[in-house]
Protein backbone atom coordinates (compact mmCIF):
# COMPACT_ATOMS: atom_id res chain seq x y z
CA UNK A 1 0.00 0.00 0.00
CA UNK A 2 2.41 2.66 1.17
CA UNK A 3 4.43 1.52 -2.14
CA UNK A 4 1.42 2.39 -4.56
CA UNK A 5 0.87 5.93 -2.69
CA UNK A 6 4.88 6.18 -3.32
CA UNK A 7 4.58 5.56 -6.68
CA UNK A 8 1.29 7.89 -7.54
CA UNK A 9 3.21 10.73 -5.59
CA UNK A 10 6.48 10.37 -7.52
CA UNK A 11 4.75 10.37 -10.92
CA UNK A 12 2.36 13.07 -9.64
CA UNK A 13 5.82 15.07 -8.47
CA UNK A 14 7.06 14.31 -12.27
CA UNK A 15 4.12 15.43 -13.77
CA UNK A 16 4.54 19.17 -11.81
CA UNK A 17 8.25 19.06 -12.50
CA UNK A 18 7.90 18.98 -16.25
CA UNK A 19 4.82 21.41 -16.38
CA UNK A 20 6.71 24.20 -14.56
CA UNK A 21 9.58 23.92 -17.16
CA UNK A 22 6.79 24.16 -19.93
CA UNK A 23 4.90 26.80 -18.34
CA UNK A 24 5.41 30.64 -19.23
CA UNK A 25 3.61 32.52 -16.61
CA UNK A 26 5.97 32.80 -13.24
CA UNK A 27 3.05 33.49 -10.89
CA UNK A 28 1.68 30.12 -12.40
CA UNK A 29 5.10 28.34 -11.84
CA UNK A 30 5.03 29.64 -8.80
CA UNK A 31 2.19 28.04 -7.57
CA UNK A 32 2.94 25.00 -9.49
CA UNK A 33 6.41 24.43 -7.45
CA UNK A 34 4.43 25.79 -3.98
CA UNK A 35 2.58 22.43 -5.27
CA UNK A 36 5.39 20.64 -5.62
CA UNK A 37 6.48 21.21 -2.18
CA UNK A 38 3.09 19.53 -1.08
CA UNK A 39 3.62 16.60 -2.74
CA UNK A 40 7.36 16.35 -1.42
CA UNK A 41 6.37 16.66 1.82
CA UNK A 42 3.71 13.95 1.77
CA UNK A 43 6.49 12.07 0.15
CA UNK A 44 8.30 12.18 3.15
CA UNK A 45 5.73 11.42 5.47
CA UNK A 46 5.43 8.32 3.20
CA UNK A 47 8.87 7.34 3.57
CA UNK A 48 9.10 8.29 7.58
CA UNK A 49 11.12 11.25 7.08
CA UNK A 50 8.67 13.71 9.83
CA UNK A 51 11.85 15.97 10.44
CA UNK A 52 12.13 16.92 6.62
CA UNK A 53 8.73 16.64 5.99
CA UNK A 54 7.90 18.87 8.61
CA UNK A 55 11.38 21.17 6.93
CA UNK A 56 9.44 20.94 3.53
CA UNK A 57 6.18 22.06 4.98
CA UNK A 58 7.59 24.25 6.90
CA UNK A 59 9.30 25.91 4.19
CA UNK A 60 8.32 24.91 0.93
CA UNK A 61 4.42 25.80 1.20
CA UNK A 62 5.22 29.84 3.69
CA UNK A 63 8.45 31.07 3.03
CA UNK A 64 9.89 30.06 -0.60
CA UNK A 65 6.45 30.77 -2.17
CA UNK A 66 6.91 33.92 -0.49
CA UNK A 67 10.08 35.13 -1.71
CA UNK A 68 9.67 33.73 -5.23
CA UNK A 69 6.18 36.01 -5.73
CA UNK A 70 8.48 39.11 -4.50
CA UNK A 71 10.72 38.37 -6.63
CA UNK A 72 8.48 37.93 -9.45
CA UNK A 73 7.05 41.22 -8.45
CA UNK A 74 10.32 42.94 -8.44
CA UNK A 75 11.40 41.67 -12.07
CA UNK A 76 8.34 40.37 -14.20
CA UNK A 77 5.47 37.52 -14.46
CA UNK A 78 6.41 36.88 -17.95
CA UNK A 79 9.43 34.23 -18.87
CA UNK A 80 11.46 35.39 -21.93
CA UNK A 81 11.65 33.53 -24.69
CA UNK A 82 15.08 32.21 -25.44
CA UNK A 83 16.70 33.07 -29.04
CA UNK A 84 18.97 30.45 -29.47
CA UNK A 85 18.65 27.32 -30.37
CA UNK A 86 17.84 24.51 -27.53
CA UNK A 87 20.28 21.70 -28.97
CA UNK A 88 23.44 22.60 -27.10
CA UNK A 89 21.33 22.82 -23.74
CA UNK A 90 20.08 19.64 -24.44
CA UNK A 91 23.04 17.80 -25.35
CA UNK A 92 24.66 19.76 -22.41
CA UNK A 93 22.07 18.32 -19.89
CA UNK A 94 21.39 14.87 -21.44
CA UNK A 95 24.91 14.20 -21.05
CA UNK A 96 24.96 15.49 -17.26
CA UNK A 97 22.07 13.19 -16.74
CA UNK A 98 23.66 10.55 -18.08
CA UNK A 99 26.54 10.83 -16.19
CA UNK A 100 24.33 10.63 -13.19
CA UNK A 101 22.49 7.55 -13.55
CA UNK A 102 25.73 6.19 -15.07
CA UNK A 103 27.12 7.54 -11.06
CA UNK A 104 23.99 5.24 -9.37
CA UNK A 105 25.22 2.15 -10.84
CA UNK A 106 27.67 2.04 -8.11
CA UNK A 107 25.00 3.15 -5.78
CA UNK A 108 23.96 0.46 -2.96
CA UNK A 109 20.47 -0.95 -4.15
CA UNK A 110 18.01 0.40 -1.98
CA UNK A 111 16.87 -1.06 1.32
CA UNK A 112 20.24 -2.97 1.28
CA UNK A 113 21.22 -3.92 4.65
CA UNK A 114 25.62 -3.88 3.80
CA UNK A 115 24.72 -0.06 2.37
CA UNK A 116 27.66 2.57 4.14
CA UNK A 117 24.73 4.65 5.31
CA UNK A 118 23.77 1.88 7.49
CA UNK A 119 26.86 0.36 8.49
CA UNK A 120 29.44 3.05 10.45
CA UNK A 121 27.93 5.87 12.62
CA UNK A 122 24.30 5.20 11.97
CA UNK A 123 24.25 1.78 13.71
CA UNK A 124 25.93 3.39 16.83
CA UNK A 125 23.56 6.66 17.07
CA UNK A 126 20.41 5.08 17.18
CA UNK A 127 22.04 2.60 19.79
CA UNK A 128 23.68 4.95 21.83
CA UNK A 129 21.60 7.94 21.96
CA UNK A 130 19.07 6.77 24.48
CA UNK A 131 21.90 6.01 26.69
CA UNK A 132 24.39 9.00 25.91
CA UNK A 133 21.80 11.95 25.17
CA UNK A 134 18.65 10.32 26.57
CA UNK A 135 16.22 12.46 23.91
CA UNK A 136 13.62 10.54 22.33
CA UNK A 137 14.19 12.52 18.92
CA UNK A 138 17.45 10.70 17.48
CA UNK A 139 16.97 13.41 14.61
CA UNK A 140 17.60 15.75 17.35
CA UNK A 141 20.56 13.95 18.97
CA UNK A 142 22.11 13.99 15.94
CA UNK A 143 21.43 16.69 14.57
CA UNK A 144 22.27 19.13 17.85
CA UNK A 145 24.76 16.90 19.94
CA UNK A 146 26.81 14.10 17.78
CA UNK A 147 26.82 16.55 14.57
CA UNK A 148 27.06 19.69 16.49
CA UNK A 149 30.23 21.15 14.36
CA UNK A 150 28.35 21.12 11.02
CA UNK A 151 25.03 22.39 12.25
CA UNK A 152 27.36 25.28 13.89
CA UNK A 153 28.41 25.43 10.09
CA UNK A 154 25.01 25.67 8.64
CA UNK A 155 23.95 28.49 11.29
CA UNK A 156 26.75 30.60 9.70
CA UNK A 157 25.94 29.63 6.39
CA UNK A 158 22.31 30.82 6.85
CA UNK A 159 24.08 34.14 8.82
CA UNK A 160 26.00 34.44 5.31
CA UNK A 161 23.00 34.27 3.11
CA UNK A 162 21.22 37.07 5.43
CA UNK A 163 24.85 39.16 4.77
CA UNK A 164 24.53 38.57 1.16
CA UNK A 165 21.08 39.72 0.41
CA UNK A 166 21.52 42.74 2.44
CA UNK A 167 24.90 43.43 0.70
CA UNK A 168 23.44 43.08 -2.48
CA UNK A 169 19.84 44.60 -1.91
CA UNK A 170 20.10 46.53 1.04
CA UNK A 171 17.13 47.84 2.73
CA UNK A 172 16.28 51.26 3.99
CA UNK A 173 16.00 50.91 7.84
CA UNK A 174 12.27 52.06 7.77
CA UNK A 175 9.70 51.11 4.84
CA UNK A 176 6.92 53.08 3.32
CA UNK A 177 4.40 53.01 5.77
CA UNK A 178 1.21 53.73 3.66
CA UNK A 179 -1.89 53.01 5.72
CA UNK A 180 -3.79 52.31 2.51
CA UNK A 181 -7.48 52.88 2.86
CA UNK A 182 -7.51 49.50 0.94
CA UNK A 183 -6.22 47.50 3.68
CA UNK A 184 -9.30 48.46 5.91
CA UNK A 185 -11.68 47.23 3.07
CA UNK A 186 -10.02 43.80 3.68
CA UNK A 187 -11.83 43.19 6.72
CA UNK A 188 -11.73 39.16 6.03
CA UNK A 189 -8.01 39.27 5.76
CA UNK A 190 -7.37 41.32 8.94
CA UNK A 191 -9.57 39.08 11.06
CA UNK A 192 -8.32 35.98 9.81
CA UNK A 193 -4.42 37.41 10.40
CA UNK A 194 -5.34 38.52 13.51
CA UNK A 195 -6.33 34.94 14.05
CA UNK A 196 -3.58 33.15 13.62
CA UNK A 197 -1.18 35.58 13.73
CA UNK A 198 -0.61 34.38 17.39
CA UNK A 199 -1.31 30.39 16.32
CA UNK A 200 1.37 30.36 14.17
CA UNK A 201 3.48 32.01 16.44
CA UNK A 202 2.50 29.73 19.34
CA UNK A 203 3.15 26.68 16.92
CA UNK A 204 6.43 28.20 16.04
CA UNK A 205 7.29 27.74 19.97
CA UNK A 206 6.10 24.41 20.35
CA UNK A 207 8.37 22.95 17.52
CA UNK A 208 10.77 24.80 18.90
CA UNK A 209 11.06 23.71 22.49
CA UNK A 210 9.80 20.06 21.60
CA UNK A 211 11.95 19.36 19.33
CA UNK A 212 13.71 16.86 21.33
CA UNK A 213 10.52 14.52 22.11
CA UNK A 214 8.58 15.18 18.24
CA UNK A 215 9.29 15.94 14.93
CA UNK A 216 10.95 19.32 15.03
CA UNK A 217 13.70 22.05 15.96
CA UNK A 218 15.08 25.28 15.51
CA UNK A 219 15.14 25.36 11.60
CA UNK A 220 11.77 24.69 11.67
CA UNK A 221 10.69 26.38 14.13
CA UNK A 222 12.42 29.73 12.50
CA UNK A 223 10.80 29.40 9.31
CA UNK A 224 7.49 29.46 11.12
CA UNK A 225 8.00 32.03 13.07
CA UNK A 226 9.39 33.85 10.42
CA UNK A 227 6.13 33.41 8.24
CA UNK A 228 3.80 34.62 11.33
CA UNK A 229 5.69 38.00 10.97
CA UNK A 230 5.06 37.68 6.84
CA UNK A 231 1.58 37.25 7.36
CA UNK A 232 1.49 40.02 9.54
CA UNK A 233 3.54 41.84 7.00
CA UNK A 234 1.04 40.98 4.75
CA UNK A 235 -2.28 42.32 5.87
CA UNK A 236 -1.28 45.25 7.79
CA UNK A 237 1.77 46.69 5.66
CA UNK A 238 5.44 46.66 5.78
CA UNK A 239 6.01 49.82 8.05
CA UNK A 240 3.76 47.95 10.63
CA UNK A 241 5.18 44.69 10.83
CA UNK A 242 8.91 46.84 11.02
CA UNK A 243 7.39 48.96 13.79
CA UNK A 244 6.56 45.61 15.42
CA UNK A 245 10.23 44.16 14.84
CA UNK A 246 12.43 46.65 13.57
CA UNK A 247 15.41 45.84 10.87
CA UNK A 248 18.02 47.28 13.14
CA UNK A 249 16.78 44.63 15.89
CA UNK A 250 16.93 41.64 13.52
CA UNK A 251 20.65 42.63 12.23
CA UNK A 252 21.69 42.05 16.31
CA UNK A 253 19.16 38.33 16.04
CA UNK A 254 20.77 36.89 13.35
CA UNK A 255 24.20 37.83 14.59
CA UNK A 256 22.94 37.00 18.17
CA UNK A 257 21.59 33.33 17.60
CA UNK A 258 25.28 32.20 15.65
CA UNK A 259 26.75 33.63 19.01
CA UNK A 260 24.62 32.13 21.58
CA UNK A 261 25.90 28.65 18.90
CA UNK A 262 29.32 29.13 19.69
CA UNK A 263 29.12 30.59 23.16
CA UNK A 264 27.57 27.33 24.37
CA UNK A 265 30.89 25.46 22.81
CA UNK A 266 33.11 28.06 24.15
CA UNK A 267 31.59 27.54 27.77
CA UNK A 268 31.16 23.64 27.56
CA UNK A 269 35.40 24.35 26.70
CA UNK A 270 35.69 26.19 29.57
CA UNK A 271 33.85 24.14 31.95
CA UNK A 272 36.90 21.65 31.08
CA UNK A 273 34.99 20.12 27.94
CA UNK A 274 35.66 19.30 23.91
CA UNK A 275 34.20 22.28 21.94
CA UNK A 276 30.38 22.07 22.17
CA UNK A 277 30.50 19.02 24.76
CA UNK A 278 27.51 19.40 26.23
CA UNK A 279 27.74 16.84 29.10
CA UNK A 280 29.88 19.07 31.49
CA UNK A 281 27.57 21.81 31.35
CA UNK A 282 25.60 20.04 34.28
CA UNK A 283 26.48 17.90 36.95
CA UNK A 284 24.28 15.37 35.36
CA UNK A 285 25.95 14.43 31.62
CA UNK A 286 21.98 13.54 30.14
CA UNK A 287 21.01 16.90 32.02
CA UNK A 288 23.78 18.96 30.22
CA UNK A 289 23.17 16.90 27.25
CA UNK A 290 19.47 18.30 27.28
CA UNK A 291 20.27 22.12 28.15
CA UNK A 292 22.92 21.86 25.62
CA UNK A 293 20.68 21.00 23.11
CA UNK A 294 18.07 23.57 24.24
CA UNK A 295 20.27 26.19 24.19
CA UNK A 296 21.54 25.28 20.61
CA UNK A 297 18.14 24.98 19.01
CA UNK A 298 17.30 28.17 20.75
CA UNK A 299 20.28 30.17 18.66
CA UNK A 300 19.03 28.16 15.70
CA UNK A 301 15.70 29.37 15.91
CA UNK A 302 16.63 33.02 16.11
CA UNK A 303 19.20 33.31 13.54
CA UNK A 304 16.86 31.50 11.65
CA UNK A 305 13.98 33.77 11.92
CA UNK A 306 15.76 36.64 12.06
CA UNK A 307 17.53 35.93 8.16
CA UNK A 308 14.16 35.00 6.74
CA UNK A 309 12.63 37.73 7.70
CA UNK A 310 15.62 40.15 7.12
CA UNK A 311 15.21 38.58 3.59
CA UNK A 312 11.83 39.62 3.23
CA UNK A 313 12.24 42.63 4.25
CA UNK A 314 14.51 43.31 1.81
CA UNK A 315 12.58 42.02 -1.22
CA UNK A 316 9.90 43.93 -0.36
CA UNK A 317 11.41 47.19 0.56
CA UNK A 318 13.02 47.77 -2.44
CA UNK A 319 11.16 49.95 -4.99
CA UNK A 320 10.32 48.56 -8.37
CA UNK B 1 -10.62 2.03 5.23
CA UNK B 2 -7.31 3.69 4.92
CA UNK B 3 -6.68 2.39 1.52
CA UNK B 4 -10.28 3.67 -0.18
CA UNK B 5 -9.24 7.07 2.00
CA UNK B 6 -6.04 7.64 0.59
CA UNK B 7 -6.49 6.96 -2.87
CA UNK B 8 -10.02 8.94 -2.99
CA UNK B 9 -7.34 11.75 -1.98
CA UNK B 10 -4.64 10.40 -3.89
CA UNK B 11 -7.41 10.68 -7.22
CA UNK B 12 -8.62 14.13 -5.85
CA UNK B 13 -4.97 15.53 -5.62
CA UNK B 14 -4.40 14.20 -9.64
CA UNK B 15 -7.76 16.08 -10.80
CA UNK B 16 -6.92 19.17 -8.60
CA UNK B 17 -3.23 18.76 -10.46
CA UNK B 18 -4.57 18.81 -13.72
CA UNK B 19 -6.36 22.16 -13.63
CA UNK B 20 -3.72 23.56 -12.10
CA UNK B 21 -1.47 22.75 -14.94
CA UNK B 22 -4.20 23.27 -17.74
CA UNK B 23 -5.01 27.37 -16.07
CA UNK B 24 -6.06 29.07 -17.70
CA UNK B 25 -5.96 31.72 -15.24
CA UNK B 26 -4.14 32.51 -12.62
CA UNK B 27 -7.03 32.11 -10.22
CA UNK B 28 -7.60 28.18 -11.46
CA UNK B 29 -3.89 27.60 -10.20
CA UNK B 30 -4.29 29.51 -7.08
CA UNK B 31 -7.38 27.93 -6.36
CA UNK B 32 -6.16 24.50 -7.81
CA UNK B 33 -3.17 25.10 -5.18
CA UNK B 34 -5.06 25.77 -2.13
CA UNK B 35 -7.30 22.71 -2.90
CA UNK B 36 -3.83 20.46 -3.07
CA UNK B 37 -2.60 22.25 0.17
CA UNK B 38 -6.44 21.12 2.06
CA UNK B 39 -5.74 18.06 0.63
CA UNK B 40 -2.41 17.35 1.09
CA UNK B 41 -3.11 18.08 5.49
CA UNK B 42 -6.26 15.42 4.98
CA UNK B 43 -3.05 12.92 3.13
CA UNK B 44 -0.49 13.17 6.26
CA UNK B 45 -3.06 13.40 9.04
CA UNK B 46 -4.57 9.44 7.56
CA UNK B 47 -0.75 8.40 7.15
CA UNK B 48 -0.10 9.29 10.57
CA UNK B 49 -2.78 6.72 11.76
CA UNK B 50 -2.31 4.21 8.63
CA UNK B 51 1.62 3.64 10.08
CA UNK B 52 0.40 4.48 14.11
CA UNK B 53 2.05 7.37 14.52
CA UNK B 54 -0.40 10.09 15.67
CA UNK B 55 2.70 13.15 15.76
CA UNK B 56 2.13 13.29 12.50
CA UNK B 57 -0.51 15.78 12.73
CA UNK B 58 2.02 18.08 13.92
CA UNK B 59 2.65 18.74 9.89
CA UNK B 60 -1.06 18.89 8.80
CA UNK B 61 -1.06 21.47 11.17
CA UNK B 62 2.04 23.46 10.05
CA UNK B 63 0.49 23.12 6.38
CA UNK B 64 -3.10 24.77 7.94
CA UNK B 65 -1.25 27.60 9.73
CA UNK B 66 0.54 28.36 6.68
CA UNK B 67 -0.36 27.09 3.37
CA UNK B 68 -2.56 30.29 2.85
CA UNK B 69 0.68 33.00 3.62
CA UNK B 70 1.86 32.28 -0.27
CA UNK B 71 -1.78 32.49 -1.93
CA UNK B 72 -2.02 35.82 0.00
CA UNK B 73 1.24 36.57 -1.33
CA UNK B 74 0.43 35.69 -4.41
CA UNK B 75 -2.93 37.37 -4.56
CA UNK B 76 -1.27 40.62 -3.28
CA UNK B 77 1.22 40.67 -6.24
CA UNK B 78 -1.66 39.96 -8.87
CA UNK B 79 -3.92 42.35 -8.99
CA UNK B 80 -4.93 43.32 -12.62
CA UNK B 81 -7.68 45.24 -11.72
CA UNK B 82 -5.62 48.27 -10.20
CA UNK B 83 -3.67 48.17 -13.44
CA UNK B 84 -0.41 47.48 -11.58
CA UNK B 85 1.14 44.20 -10.77
CA UNK B 86 4.01 44.77 -8.90
CA UNK B 87 3.76 47.62 -6.43
CA UNK B 88 1.56 46.03 -4.42
CA UNK B 89 3.50 43.29 -3.40
CA UNK B 90 5.25 46.02 -0.68
CA UNK B 91 2.35 44.23 1.36
CA UNK B 92 1.39 48.29 2.04
CA UNK B 93 -2.26 47.02 0.13
CA UNK B 94 -1.95 50.35 -2.02
CA UNK B 95 -4.46 49.08 -4.20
Amino acid sequence: MENLINDVLLGLLMITGFAIVRMKSLLGVTMLTSIYSLLSASLFVVLDAVDVALTEAAIGAGIATVLMVATVALTTDEEKVPRHTPLLPLLVVMATGAALIYGTLDMPHHGDPLAPAHRYVADSYLHDSPVEIGVPNVVTSVLASYRGYDTLGEVTVIFTAAAGVLALLGYRTRGRNIEAAGIRKQVVLRVIAKLFFPLILLFALYVQFHGDYGPGGGFQAGVIFATGFILYALAFGLGTAQRLIPSQLLRILAAAGVLIYAAVGLESMLLGGKFLEYRVLADDPIAGQHLGILLIELGVGITVASVMLIIYYGFVSRRH
Amino acid sequence: MFIAVSSVILIAIAVGLVRAIRGPSLYDRVLAANMIGTLTVLMVAILGFMTGRPEFLDIALVYVLISFVSTLAVLRVHNPGAGTTASSVKGSGEQ
